[in-house]
């Protein structure tokens, strides 16, 4: 039998607010940690995040103070969460060094949804992106080693590969062609909601970790990799948050955010293999049953409907980190010159696409090119970590 | 301002490549066994030690001078230096196959890599800060002097027990290291 999240209580929300002394936790070494259980908190950050933010949107539009008071002790309750689970990262790692783990986040969890999606139009929006995160990581690594004189797989270790994906220069479409078209939540499948919700929300805070950390480089490559890739961040969140039914009512996504972070908490739980992280995973989840049991509350007293008309039975098989790398290679073989056009996909490079293109290169290289000219003089090499062979991808192949 | 790939002209993203090739030797060291990894331990300690002289002749000198407050940003550092120099010594009297070897590995990896994002954050930043492309550029050539005299990688064939010996034991690297880079700030100062 599978773990119904409706049929558990959890711990009562009066009991929840932790001390500065429980909140204090020890954060996981940089270098001999499961790369994974930097990924499973990047990823939990990203989910807290936006559950505080919608949560912030849903008390703005909530005329009931007495609901309003409710949210507001929810939404502390996953305030202290997010500071729980994101001060797990390591002070030690240097921004460069979170930035590759948030790019392997990227690649590994949307590789990974796109494989489970049942949804063939949102399995070809998984698809279409992560060929993109692909080439972030590739891009940043390179910036790393020039910094730092240290190779990526010192972080990604030999779960993922660093080569080039559809290169970052032809990733600023109009944008226009980043809206793509949403599911139908009368007729979606439960599990394809909760992978535009994780997929969009990951998206979001790597968009606003980029567009505050960015800045605080000096060198100016740097600085002009983290805009250039930051931008590309505003498009990835246009989308996939284009994904998400717009019908849904507020009560109905509240439910909805709720049941995911059920989903992941639980998720990461039986995955993790870092006990003192478990150990947050489990109590997460055991808050967020209650959150969820709340929510459920206010979308039958305010929508007269009950949650279960909107969920899945049981929660569907737990979402793993584990290496697509066979999978990517097969994206790689056929998806790179891929391109948008209105809420679909092309191959050619159609006009709109063109002056996009003009207008934000004016004739010249951006970043995400130079950086890796720049590398290429530093060592005379590009930085590759290529585990399963040669890219498969003939014209992306290194030329000497 | 000095870009990255301009090799000879920061003294700050000089330091910075070389703490990735002082956690690139602690992989090494971890990984190998044996005679290898004897060999790329001396490497570690070698490295390690003609790090520290540069920055206590090149770095540590400008900071106390030249950047506000620098005599206390100095102290910090330096008492994060000896940390991890105690650590440094018991480790340098054991041998590398010993069952405490790779848990003193690990701790010292910890000690040195917090000293150096310490420096990276809270004194290079004011280097950059306070320091002009010229003095960048002086510093950075004394620094070079210094890496010269610690091979980060091994070369076939000169890493025999011999050669180790003729190098002979910390102190004398550090001496070498000290009259190599006077050598070359006088050169250029």
């Amino acid at each position: 039998m599978g773990f119904n999240p409706l049929e558990h209580r959890g711990i009562p929300l009066e009991r929840q607010i932790r001390s500065w002394r429980e909140l204090d936790v020890e954060p996981v070494d940089p270098d001999r940690g499961d790369p994974y259980t930097k990924c499973r908190i990047i990823t939990m950050n990203g989910i807290e995040v936006e559950a505080i933010l919608f949560n912030h949107q849903l008390a703005r539009h909530c005329p009931d103070m007495e609901v309003k008071r409710q949210l507001a002790e929810v939404r502390y309750a996953e305030a202290q969460q997010q500071k729980a689970v994101n001060w797990l990262l390591p002070g030690l790692a240097s921004v460069l060094e979170t930035t590759i783990s948030y790019e392997q986040v990227a690649v590994d969890l949307t590789g990974w949804i796109a494989r489970h999606e049942p949804d063939p139009y949102l399995k070809q929006a998984y698809e279409f992106g992560v060929l993109e995160d692909f080439d972030h990581l590739y891009r940043y690594a390179n910036l790393y080693e020039m910094i730092e004189h240290r190779k990526a797989d010192s972080i990604v270790e030999n779960l993922t590969e660093v080569m080039p994906g559809r290169p970052t220069k032809f990733h600023h479409r109009h944008p226009a062609d980043n809206v793509r078209e949403p599911y139908d939540r009368t007729t979606v499948n439960p599990l394809s909601k909760l992978h535009a919700l994780t997929v969009m929300s990951a998206e979001q805070q790597t968009m606003n970790f980029y567009l505050n950390v960015g800045p605080q480089y000096m060198e100016p490559i740097a600085r002009q990799l983290y805009q250039e890739i930051g931008l590309i961040e505003e498009e990835h969140v246009t989308h996939y948050e284009s994904l998400v039914d717009p019908g849904e009512t507020w009560w109905e996504q509240l439910v909805n955010h709720e049941y995911n972070e059920c989903y992941l908490y639980h998720s990461f739980m039986e995955q993790e293999s870092d006990p003192k992280v478990k150990a947050i995973w489990d109590l997460h989840l055991n808050m967020e049953l209650e959150h969820l049991h709340i929510a459920c509350d206010l979308m039958r007293r305010h929508d007269g409907r009950d949650p279960r008309e909107i969920l899945a039975p049981e929660l569907p098989n737990v979402l793993t980190f584990e290496p697509n790398k066979a999978y990517l290679r097969e994206l790689l073989d056929t998806q790179m010159d891929l391109t948008t056009l209105g809420a679909g996909y092309v191959r050619d490079a159609h006009e709109r696409f063109e002056r996009m293109q003009e207008q934000i290169h004016g004739g010249e290289e951006p970043p995400s090119e130079r950086v890796m000219a720049q590398h290429r003089e530093m060592f005379g090499r590009e930085y590759r970590h290529q585990t399963e062979g040669e890219h498969p991808d003939v014209a992306s192949r290194e030329k000497n | 301002m000095a870009g990255i790939a301009a090799d000879d002209a920061d003294v700050v993203a000089l330091l910075m490549r070389q703490h990735g090739d002082i956690r690139n030797l602690f992989d090494e060291v971890e990984k190998a066994g044996g005679e290898e990894r004897r060999a790329a331990f001396r490497r570690l300690v070698r490295l390690l030690a003609v790090h520290e002289t540069a920055e206590e002749e090149v770095v540590h000198p400008f900071t106390r001078t030249s950047v506000p407050d620098g005599e206390a940003v100095v102290e910090a550092r330096l008492a994060e230096e000896r940390e991890a120099k105690e650590v440094l010594s018991r480790l340098d009297g054991m041998d590398t196959d010993d069952p405490k070897f790779l848990p003193g590995l690990d701790a010292l990896r910890k000690d040195v890599m917090a000293h150096a994002r310490s420096e990276e954050r809270y004194e290079f930043i004011h280097i950059r800060r306070s320091a002009d492309k010229a003095r960048l550029a002086s510093m950075a050539t004394a620094l070079r002097a210094a890496e010269a005299m610690a091979p980060t990688h091994p070369h076939p064939g000169t890493e025999s027990a011999a050669k180790n010996l003729t190098l002979g034991p910390v102190a004398a690297v550090i001496d070498r290291t000290r009259d190599a880079v006077r050598k070359a700030l006088g050169k250029d100062g």
